[in-house]
This record gives C-alpha cells, sequence and structure tokens, in this order.
C-alpha cells in the first residue's frame, strides 16, 4: 500500500488486468489478511533502532486478496504492481455477486458499514435452502441472528408473496428469550434505528406472534407454564387418545430407531397395539375394557400388560424375553414424570391445544425451555413429523416454512439413530422441495449429523471454541477467518453462501424486538385477543371433526 | 578475541603476536595539535558539546554484475567488467527520531579499456561505457569502479546538505574522505586500522580509552592526510584495539574547527554503534551504514535478472 492509504479486513477491492487481445479482465476481492512491518529490520529489535532515529527504514503494509470475481471470466492473475482500488456502489455488488442475486435477503452490513445480502434462491428451496448456525453459546448469537434472518425475510419483500405468506416454528430452549418477539425493544436507540433503515427494514418487532408453552406441572387447568410473558400464550398438550393414534410412543424414547437395541421391537409393537385397541372415551381412552385418563395411569397399564405372562404376547410379540421386555418397561416407567404434563387425558378434547402453524400466526414459538430434556425431544420430534407430514399430504412446496431449532447436537447427533433424527434427516434432505427450511443453531457442527450439515446452503459461523474451528466442518473459512472467529464479537458472523466463493462477515443489527422482560415495551394489541382464543365460546361442543349439522346455524 | 567476524578479517591488522595496527606509518605526523604529546591522555566527552540533531551518513555499495570480454577488429579482445554501484544518504533526525533515507542513486558502468565499446542496453538498463587508461587487465577492472562510485557519493551528499541543513549537522562518510574533503562538517570515518600513525609512546593512550572517549587530535601530513583522531565505540570485546576507529576530518581546516568536529564526534557516533549480534562488523559498522547498505543493495536489482539480460544484450549484438 502506498503511505497514506490503507486496507481494513473485508475490504472490497477491485483491480482491472489489460489485455492485448480483448477487453479488459475485472478482478475484485476480498481483503482477507492484512500486515504492516518495517522495510529494513533485520531483527525484531531493530524496531528501538528505527524510532531513535538511527535506522533508516520504511513502513511497510500490504494486504492479502482473497478474489472472489473475475470478469469476464478469463482467469489471468492481476498484474503485479497495478493499481488496486477500494470497490463502492456498483463494482462492490459485483464484486460479492450481488448483483447476480434477483432476490436479496439484507443481512446486516458489512465492516464496511454497506448492507450484505444473501441470495435468496439458496434459502427458499430454489437452488437450495436450510441455514446451519454454529458457535459458542452466549457470545456467538445464534439465535439472535438467526431471528433476525427471519424478520428479513418476512420484511425485506424480496420473497414477495412467498414472504408475505411463510411461516415460522422457532423452538425456544433457553429462558424466556424468544416469548417476546412481538414486543417493541424499549432499549432501541437512534443508531440501531438507521442500521435498520440502511437495510430498507422497518424497525419494529415481529407483527404476528402465537407463543406455546407446556401445561404447568401438576395443575389441572392446563394453563401455560411461563413466568414473564403474561399475556397471548396458549398452552399445548396431546390427549390420550391422539398418542395412541397417531403413535406417538416411539417419540418417548431417544433411540427407538436403534437396531442394536432389543427393546425397540417392543415399542414399535406397543404402538401398534395401542393404535388398534384404544377408543376415545371422555378426555381420555379406553383399552381392553378399562378407562386410562392419565399419561401415568397409561404407563401403569402397560407394564402391568406386559409383566403378565398372558397378555404379554398380544401386546409385545410371541418372541420376546423377559429382559427386553423389563427393559422396556424400565424406560418407560423413566418417561413418567417428564411426559405426564404433556399428554394428558383429563383436558378438554376440543380446546386447541395442538401446535399446527397452518393455523397458527407467522411465527409460532413452542417454549421449552421449563422441559426436562426427555420432554424437549419428545415435542420437537412430534410437532416437526406432524408439520411434515401435513406438508407431505399437501404436497407443495408453498408456503414455506422455517424451523428454527438450537442445540440440533442434541435432537441429531452424528452417532446413533432416533426418530426425532429421522425426522430432521428428512427435513434436510427432501424440505428443500416441500418448502420446510431447517434453520439450525448448534455449538459444535462437527457433532450434528454429517448429512444436515452439509445439505445445507448457507452456513454461518460466530464466535467459535479454537479446538471446534480446527475440525474440518469449518473448512470454507480461510484460515485467517478461522482465527477471526475465535475473537468475534457478539453480533458478528460469517456467511458462506454458495455462490460467493468467500465468507462474508456480517454484523446484524440489534434486534428491534425484545429479547428479555427487563426491556419489552407495552405488548400489542393482538396479544390480548389469545387469551379468549384459549377457550373459543363460540366452538360447538365436540364440533371438531364431528357432524356440520351441529354447526351453529348461522 | 575479536569481535568481528573472521571472514572480515580483523578490525586492525596485528602484528605477528603484537599489540595494534602493523605497519608503521611514514607519515609525518604532529601530535602537539590540541595538547602537547606529553600531556596526552584519553579525552571524555565534554559536556558542552551540543550533540546535533541532524546526521547524514553517506555510503555506497558495488556490485560485479559480469564480466565480458570484447571482439575487436583485429582479433584482440579486451577485458570488461559490467558493474552497479550506489550511493545513498541516510538523514537521522535525532530530535525526532526518525531516519529516512535522502538520497539515493544507482549507476551502472561497463570498464573495459576496449576502444570501440559502446553502451549496453541490457533490457531496461543501460551499462555507460567507462573507459579505462591502460591494459585493462581484467584484475585491474574492480578498482576503477571505485571513483566512478566516489563521485556518486560526492554528487548525493551535496544534494542532500543543499535540502535541508541547519548548519549545525554532521556528516559522517563511510571510509576515509580522500577527495570527499571539500564537504563541509564532514568526517570521514575508519573502520579498520591498517596503519600505525601514533608513534608507539602514545600506543597507550588509544588503547586505554574507555567507551566514548577519543585521543586528542593529532595532524598527518600525508597527501590524503588531515586532522585525525581515536575513538572507542561502546560495545566491544575488551580486547585492546577493539571498538577503536579513526575518525579525520579536512585538513583545510583550522585547528579549532578540528577540534569541534572531534567533540562532535565523540558525542555523535557512540550512539550509531552495533550489536555484535545483528552485525559482524560490531561495533565499528554503524546502525544507519548497515541500513544503508541494505537498502542500496536492494536497489542494485536482482543479480541473477541483470546477468540474464546482459547475456541476452550481448548475445543480439554479436
Amino acid at each position: 500500500m502506498t503511505p497514506g492509504s490503507y486496507l481494513q479486513l473485508d475490504d472490497v477491492v477491485v483491480t482491472k488486468r489489460e489485455l492485448p487481445d480483448r477487453e479488459p479482465v475485472t478482478i475484485a476481492g476480498v481483503v482477507t489478511q492484512v500486515r504492516a512491518r518495517h522495510e529494513g529490520a533485520q531483527f525484531d529489535s531493530d524496531v528501538f533502532a528505527i524510532a531513535d532515529g538511527t535506522l533508516p527504514a520504511m513502513v511497510q503494509e500490504a494486504a492479502e486478496i482473497t478474489t472472489t470475481r473475475v470478469d469476464p471470466e478469463l482467469y489471468v492473475p492481476p498484474a503485479p504492481g497495478a493499481v488496486v482500488h477500494r470497490a463502492s456502489g456498483e463494482a462492490r455488488d459485483a464484486a460479492l455477486h450481488f448483483d447476480r442475486m434477483e432476490r436479496r435477503i439484507p443481512m446486516g452490513t458489512g465492516r464496511d458499514g454497506v448492507p450484505v445480502f444473501l441470495n435468496a434462491d439458496f434459502l427458499d428451496g430454489t437452488r437450495g435452502a436450510h441455514v446451519s448456525i454454529s458457535g459458542i453459546s452466549g457470545v456467538a448469537t445464534k439465535t439472535s441472528f438467526a431471528t433476525f434472518l427471519l424478520y428479513s425475510v418476512f420484511r425485506s419483500g424480496q420473497l414477495g408473496a412467498d414472504g408475505a405468506n411463510a411461516r415460522a416454528l422457532i423452538f425456544n430452549v433457553k429462558g424466556e428469550d424468544l416469548l417476546f418477539l412481538d414486543h417493541p425493544n424499549t432499549k432501541l436507540d437512534e443508531s440501531t434505528r438507521a442500521a435498520y433503515k440502511l437495510l430498507e427494514l422497518p424497525a419494529n418487532p415481529f407483527p404476528d406472534i402465537r407463543v406455546y408453552a407446556p401445561p404447568r406441572a401438576g395443575d389441572s387447568s392446563g394453563a401455560p407454564d411461563v413466568s414473564s410473558r403474561l399475556t397471548g400464550v396458549d398452552a399445548f398438550y396431546w390427549t390420550l387418545e391422539e398418542f395412541c393414534s397417531l403413535r406417538l410412543l416411539p417419540y418417548v424414547f431417544a433411540d427407538a430407531d436403534d437396531e442394536r437395541q432389543q427393546y425397540t421391537m417392543v415399542v414399535h409393537s406397543v404402538t401398534a397395539h395401542l393404535n388398534r385397541h384404544a377408543v376415545p372415551a371422555e378426555g381420555g381412552i379406553s383399552i381392553d375394557g378399562r378407562r386410562i385418563g392419565s399419561y401415568g395411569d397409561l404407563v401403569d397399564h402397560i407394564v402391568e400388560q406386559l409383566t403378565d405372562d398372558d397378555t404379554r404376547s398380544t401386546w409385545a410379540g410371541s418372541a420376546v424375553n423377559m429382559g427386553t421386555v423389563n427393559a422396556f418397561a424400565r424406560r418407560l416407567i423413566g418417561s413418567k414424570r417428564d411426559l405426564a404434563r404433556l399428554i394428558r387425558g383429563d383436558l378438554a378434547q376440543r380446546r386447541p391445544h395442538q401446535i399446527k402453524t397452518a393455523e397458527s400466526a407467522q411465527v409460532t414459538v413452542v417454549d421449552l425451555h421449563n422441559l426436562p430434556d426427555r420432554a424437549q425431544r419428545f415435542v420437537v420430534g412430534v410437532t416437526l413429523k406432524t408439520e411434515f407430514e401435513e406438508k407431505e399430504k399437501s404436497g407443495t412446496g408453498r408456503p414455506l416454512l422455517f424451523v428454527v431449532l438450537d442445540e440440533l447436537n442434541k435432537y441429531a447427533p452424528r452417532e446413533g439413530t432416533s426418530p426425532i433424527k429421522e425426522v430432521l434427516l428428512d427435513i434436510a434432505e427432501r424440505g428443500r422441495s416441500l418448502g420446510v427450511i431447517l434453520i439450525g443453531a448448534q455449538q459444535t457442527a462437527s457433532e450434528v449429523e454429517r448429512r444436515i450439515v452439509t445439505n445445507s446452503a448457507i452456513r454461518v459461523v460466530g464466535r467459535l471454541d479454537p479446538a471446534e474451528a480446527a475440525r474440518p466442518e469449518y473448512g470454507f473459512l480461510p484460515p485467517a477467518m478461522r482465527q477471526r472467529a475465535l475473537l468475534a464479537r457478539p453480533g458478528t458472523m460469517f456467511v458462506n453462501q454458495p455462490d460467493i466463493p468467500v465468507p462474508l462477515c456480517v454484523e446484524f443489527p440489534f434486534p428491534a424486538w425484545a429479547t428479555r422482560k427487563s426491556e419489552s415495551g407495552p405488548p400489542p394489541t393482538s396479544t390480548m385477543k389469545s387469551i379468549v382464543q384459549g377457550a373459543d365460546p363460540f366452538a360447538v361442543v365436540g364440533g371438531r371433526g364431528g357432524s356440520q349439522d351441529d354447526d351453529i346455524p348461522f | 578475541m575479536d569481535a568481528w567476524d573472521p571472514s572480515y578479517g580483523a578490525s586492525y591488522e596485528g602484528a605477528d603476536g603484537g599489540e595494534g595496527p602493523a605497519s608503521p606509518s611514514s607519515a609525518q605526523v604532529d601530535t602537539d595539535v590540541e595538547i602537547p604529546a606529553a600531556e596526552w591522555a584519553p579525552i571524555d566527552v565534554s559536556p558542552s558539546v551540543r550533540r546535533p540533531d541532524v546526521v547524514f551518513l553517506v555510503d555506497g555499495v558495488r556490485r560485479n554484475d559480469a564480466g565480458l570480454w570484447t571482439a575487436e577488429e583485429d582479433g584482440t579482445s579486451y577485458a570488461g567488467l559490467a558493474a552497479s554501484y550506489a550511493a545513498g544518504v541516510v538523514r537521522c533526525d535525532l530530535g525526532r527520531g526518525q531516519a529516512e533515507l535522502v538520497g539515493a542513486k544507482v549507476g551502472r558502468g561497463l570498464f573495459t579499456a576496449s576502444p570501440t565499446a559502446s553502451d549496453v542496453q541490457a533490457g531496461t538498463v543501460r551499462y555507460t561505457v567507462h573507459r579505462i587508461e591502460g591494459a585493462g587487465e581484467a584484475s585491474k577492472l574492480p578498482s576503477a569502479v571505485q571513483p566512478s562510485l566516489t563521485a556518486l557519493e560526492i554528487d548525493i551528499s551535496s544534494e542532500a546538505r543543499a535540502v535541508g541543513s541547519d548548519g549545525a549537522d554532521l556528516l559522517v562518510v563511510d571510509g576515509p574522505l580522500r577527495n570527499r574533503r571539500q564537504l563541509p562538517r564532514t568526517i570521514g570515518y575508519v573502520k579498520t586500522q591498517q596503519k600505525q600513525y601514533l608513534p608507539g609512546a602514545l600506543t597507550p593512550v588509544v588503547t586505554s580509552l574507555r567507551p566514548g572517549q577519543r585521543t586528542p587530535v593529532f595532524h598527518l601530513g600525508t597527501v590524503w592526510g588531515g586532522w585525525s583522531w581515536y575513538l572507542r565505540l561502546p560495545g566491544g570485546s575488551g580486547a585492546p584495539w577493539s571498538g577503536i576507529v579513526r575518525v579525520e576530518c579536512s585538513p583545510d581546516l583550522a585547528p579549532d574547527e578540528a577540534i569541534e568536529l572531534a567533540e562532535l564526534s565523540s558525542a555523535t557516533l557512540p550512539r550509531f554503534a552495533s550489536a555484535s549480534y545483528k552485525d559482524p562488523r560490531a561495533p565499528q559498522n554503524l546502525v544507519p551504514i548497515a541500513g544503508l547498505e541494505r537498502r542500496l543493495r536492494t536497489m542494485l536489482g536482482d543479480a541473477r535478472f541483470l546477468h540474464r539480460a546482459l547475456t541476452k544484450a550481448t548475445a543480439l549484438t554479436r
């Protein structure tokens, strides 16, 4: 660099190469490494002689550029000594391939303070889908980036009608952070508003949110178990009848599909038996002429039937030994405490209690943070399976459904199989054509099922653990960027998308919605509505699935 | 132990088992200039000396790029030497703590006795012909480059002074002054001691110098003589003549002016002494000079490239 000029990391630069027989080639790139040194110094201690004024030396600054674009595609090197300019405006867009993006979703600003974009083709399934976000918990701001990305998809208008109709399903696994997406953020200042304006986004909270929380443990009324958000929260649960007819039993077990486990055979035959023989009875179910009103009762009944020599073969098949049955029973009994509040026989069936994004708001938040691990898996697995099956049935990729799931390494670990992992794999591999987009976040991408990570078109990295950053899953980061990822500040992410050869360093603005109770503004009026919706007074008793004649005749 | 790397020779040429420079000089030496010879003793830097803020240091480097043979019409042949040389000036602004290259020039010449030789254009660089007197044996050619380099050094040092001299600066020339004595406020700096100028009785004064001390000024009556004094730089090995340099200034100066320059030099030069782990010729090879030489060597260009260009250029003319 000539004295007086400078380049910083992530600056976009462009140079031209004249060719004898054709039009000049424009070569553009991004600064990936910078250094400065004393030219003329042989030893490190020579700096003292230089500062003293005894040793002549020149300060020489140099920047390493990673080429992002050669236009036209004639791969000649830039001439040494050629003048390089910092790119702005159209030249910058061209260097970062933004000009080729038909629909571009703003995802923040680069280090130069100018917006950077995500190619929507790689998000909505046109050419690719799914986002994988990795980073250390707490400082990597994975969830914030995921919600900001969703906000940008919904509000930028780049996806047209698809964006407006798209739905999102967010699982809230930590704290009550995501329960205030529709509350304005009181800490929003002018600079943040300006940042939103720069990205051509309104600085508002999410307009249309539906929050689901599990029923309070031991509470027979089924009131949602949340402490900070008081309005606009609905409880979700499954009735015993749904549990049996929808074959949800395998989701109780973390490793129910693992071939090495003998007891999985029992799981599947018991599931089939429940599906065949359970009949609804006043909220609960009735099996073998016996009424069962709670999950605990159901577990007890199953265990009783399995240990009884007379009935075991009808439930579990003939060739099952007692050890296997005991293994099954032990795990099933263990699930009683965790799942009793979610699988109910005592609450009204007609009351809306299922998570269905098609009938819910634009953004559906499912709060899991109060639930124990097994219950979290159950909810995630069953909800995703239901949603995915709905999508399969409708057979169309629209409307889009974005699924935000943190701690993906828990639900789809690299080792072993489970029904939840199968659902997630299904989404990763077929979701693109069905319009189900997975935005998965995890601390360590190396511990997530490889097929899910490789199917993600967009990879995002926040601050990384040093040992984790060395793993091959982050091969898309150039070495210098890998080092920077160890130091990334909250709000800084490195985003890799398929059509830009270098990951982009992105700073996304502070959320315009509240992320905790203390910073939330007044709740929107629409949340008042859902209190009423919790129990719709106009719903006809037994109207769900009943005959049309029973409807109110006006 | 001599502090210098053996490949550079010794900082002084010792006699067999003797102390100090070997060959006694035949020069007329006047040792009574500053103080009578009988009272000679090491002199400390006077506290009243105002050290110059700006010190200029001049040096040149040279490199033989290629040896050539000319083809004369009568079938004889002369030896030729294509050499690159460069001279430069470092301006050390000790007040601001900034050392910079204020002037540097590169010259390239073809040194030969051949009457028919012409300039050689090798790629983008041009070797101008310097015709030398005599038979022009190949062995004499390297020393023929020196006058051109000295001329370049004089050129560059007067240019550097022309820009920013505050009248209180000091110009240090690497090596004896020789024909550079017309430069104002200039001292010659001699690293290696080959001749013993002082009478034997005064030698102990030189060897007993402590770092930063100097001997009194004495006068040499030779052709290239002038005012001269010895100075010990810090960082020597402890050997009697280690770290000793001889400094000289123009004989055209009055004795008072010479003594003033001697005072200035002993106040200034120790600061520039190099450290033994960084420089094989420490402490005599001054830090700015070493830095300047490195810079000048890079300015000479890549030797292999020039050799290739010369080969190509001479092949074309045949």
